[in-house]
């Protein structure tokens, strides 16, 4: 459905995207996945042809993406990482509008603001102006805007930033709604927990270049780590940390504040095995726990550095 | 024609705002309009001054000459002493004191030498005493060098000057020679458009200049010439309104005046063209990107400057040379070039309308020049 290839985009020395290269395909969520200012919003920005770019191709359905490819963004509805919308203008009038920037017939249009609305859940809202709402109903507010066309596409940038939990997760399941409605979803964040839980592929992006790419398990799979096993109230020393550091699997330890961390690559009674070690060498602990690879030790692995940092 | 329609309907939450401009502007003109209109240019008053005559000489013509100036002026009877002459035109007793000196009669006939004369400082009716005075002594000069006799050249003299004519004004402005009151307003209508037009577009079209705002709109499948023509039509219909509030004062104000002045079709082309000339301005200032806090100053300098300039508050009479060739680079001065044809020509000469056509064409440029540079500013200017 998308392809980018190798696009180059630079502001003066800045390189904010280094050949970039993506395909997605049609009915996925793909995540974009990177710390601010890796390139998320500029590959965005250059795919919507809101931004020119140095080098290299974009397709949208086929076609090459052109400011003046209007054929392609009537398929398209855009969530922008800002709240775009009028002040001047109640809930229903600014669906109205931009919905009206796509579908001229007037009979069409009530139907699919009216449905917006709801999707949203912001009925009890339709006549309030956009300064009368909370942070969460705006951004809400802001997705109904791009979605009320029906559009094949749907791209999200950010569309959480600054979103209270509770409507975080409306935001999140309409999104995996409007996905299993048919429409193609490309979701950027630097909230790994979200792209995870949605996402069906991922990228993970940084330097403007895409460094991996697959679905959360094929990434975890792509690191060294199987499992992170945590144990507190360890009195160690440097003769225990060398004895822990020749059993099987075992390829990294921390010890600090008496907290001992143990990243073991995958393998069979990892958990039983490190634990009948220290009760053989007569050492007691306090709590013991055991976490399965998350994108955050994806993403340190690969770039050797936090997501948020 | 959703992008008119959100014109539209942001217009209508401004509303407030837009009646609030148009309300005080609109008040300023016809104050102006009714100042400026009362006063009666056509009329002059000869002043009757209190003078003092010294004459030193008791000549025929000495006495000729006070006799000629007390036609105009009291002559007060004032002894011949400096200190009390200043003393009367300190305290305004008298404001012009001429002294004729011993001798006149052989000295000041025979070459132009000026009589001594004593007059409060910078007053401008004592230039109309010089002025009589100078008349007096330039007839009897001229007589006395053709042969004729004192007594025969001061009997010509005073029939001569006696002799009023009849001055008859020609009404070019169908107002008795004054300009009627509705062409103040339209001297002043290029303030009001100028500054309604871009306050109000200015602020409705900072909600369309929202970067977050604009960039969605730039993704849709609306084109950016559709969408410009679209915000041109919304400006149209305010610039139409705006006009015709503007033109329907006059009517209301001085109905009888307006309706029948025979300039009419004129006025409303030329305040029309000026609507057309405020709206691509506004255009052209919503085109950058501005905050809610500079609008106030940008407006202003543009409709004040202009205004200042062109001969809005001021006639373009009194305005300096420099100041003229400066602004004839501004839409409003080629405004203020009609409006002063009309109001002074109840009706127009085929060079007259020739030069009104061409100051129409002029402005009806400026207007599509502003257009096309803010056409090409909203083009280049990123998202």
């Amino acid at each position: 459905m998308i392809h980018i290839e190798n696009l180059v985009k630079r502001y003066g020395s800045f390189v904010a995207l280094d050949h970039l290269n993506l395909q997605i395909q049609e009915g996925e969520i793909f995540g974009l996945l990177g710390p601010n200012g890796s390139g998320k919003t500029t590959a965005i920005c250059c795919l919507l042809a809101l931004l020119k770019y140095d080098k290299g191709q974009i397709t949208i359905f086929g076609k090459e993406m052109q400011p003046d490819r209007y054929d392609i963004k009537k398929d398209i509805g855009v969530v922008m990482q800002n709240v775009a919308v009028f002040e001047q203008m109640s809930v229903w009038e600014n669906i109205d509008y931009f919905c009206g920037l796509y579908v001229k017939d007037k009979a069409k249009r009530r139907e699919l603001v009216e449905e917006a609305i709801r999707f949203t859940d912001l009925e009890e809202y339709r006549k309030a102006r956009p300064k009368k709402l909370s942070g969460g109903l705006l951004r809400r507010l802001n997705i109904a805007c791009g979605i009320a066309h029906k559009p094949r596409l749907i791209i999200l940038d950010e569309p959480t930033v600054a979103v209270d939990p509770q409507s975080r997760n409306k935001i999140l399941e309409g999104i995996q709604e409007l996905n299993r409605q048919g429409s193609t979803i490309i979701y950027t964040s630097h909230y790994m927990e979200e792209v995870e839980q949605i996402c069906s592929r991922i990228a993970i992006i940084d330097h403007g270049r895409v460094l991996a790419t697959g679905t959360t398990e094929e990434l975890k799979n792509m690191i060294k780590t199987g499992e992170t096993i945590t144990i507190e109230a360890v009195a160690a020393d440097e003769h225990l940390l060398e004895k822990l550091q020749t059993l099987p699997h075992v390829f990294d330890i921390s010890y600090e504040k008496q907290v001992l961390k143990i990243r073991l690559s995958s393998g069979r009674h990892n958990l039983v095995r490190i634990l009948n070690f220290l009760t053989e060498q007569d050492i007691s602990f306090g709590r013991v726990f055991s976490e399965l690879p998350t994108l955050n030790d994806v993403f340190l692995e690969i770039t050797g550095k936090k997501l948020r940092d | 024609m959703t992008v008119f329609k959100g014109f539209l309907t942001i217009t209508k939450r401004n509303l407030g705002m837009m009646f609030l401009y148009i309300a005080v502007f609109l008040t300023i003109s016809i104050f102006v309009s009714k100042t400026l209109g009362d006063s009666d240019p056509s009329g002059f008053t000869a002043k009757r001054l209190n003078i003092a005559v010294i004459d030193r000489d008791e000549s025929l013509l000495s006495k000729g000459l006070k006799n000629h100036l007390r036609q105009f002026h009291h002559v007060k009877d004032v002894p011949d002493d400096a200190a009390v002459l200043q003393d009367k035109l300190f305290y305004r007793d008298i404001y012009y004191a001429v002294i004729i000196p011993e001798n006149f009669e052989q000295n000041y006939t025979k070459n132009t030498e000026k009589l001594p004369v004593i007059k409060v400082p910078g007053s401008t009716s004592g230039h109309y005493v010089d002025q009589q005075i100078n008349t007096f002594l330039n007839n009897i000069r001229t007589l006395t060098a053709g042969g004729f006799s004192a007594s025969e050249a001061l009997e010509y003299t005073e029939e001569s000057l006696s002799f009023r004519p009849n001055v008859r004004l020609i009404d070019q402005t169908g107002h008795n020679g004054n300009m009627a009151k509705h062409a103040y307003m339209f001297q002043y209508i290029p303030y009001i458009i100028l500054s309604i037009l871009c306050y109000i577009l200015s602020y409705i079209m900072l909600s369309f200049g929202n970067k977050d705002v604009k960039n969605r709109i730039l993704c849709s499948c609306t084109s950016t010439r559709s969408m410009n023509l679209q915000l041109i039509l919304g400006h149209i219909v305010i610039g139409l309104g705006i006009f015709l509030i503007c033109v329907s004062m006059p009517a209301i104000l001085y109905p009888k005046d307006f309706l029948t002045d025979p300039n009419l079709p004129y006025y409303l082309i030329n305040s029309f063209l000026m609507m057309l000339v405020a709206l691509s301005i506004a255009f052209l200032i919503s085109s950058f990107p501005l905050r809610e806090e500079t609008i106030n100053g940008i407006v202003n300098v543009v409709s004040l400057g202009m205004s200042f300039i062109c001969g809005v508050f001021v006639s373009m009479d009194i305005l300096g040379k420099g100041v003229k060739t400066l602004a004839r680079f501004l839409p409003v001065y080629w405004y203020e070039i009609v409006n002063n044809l009309l109001a002074r020509n109840h009706s127009l000469s085929a060079s007259q309308t020739n030069e009104l056509w061409q100051c129409y064409g002029i402005q009806l440029l400026f207007a599509l020049s502003f257009l096309a540079v803010a056409m090409v500013i909203r083009r280049k200017r990123p998202s």
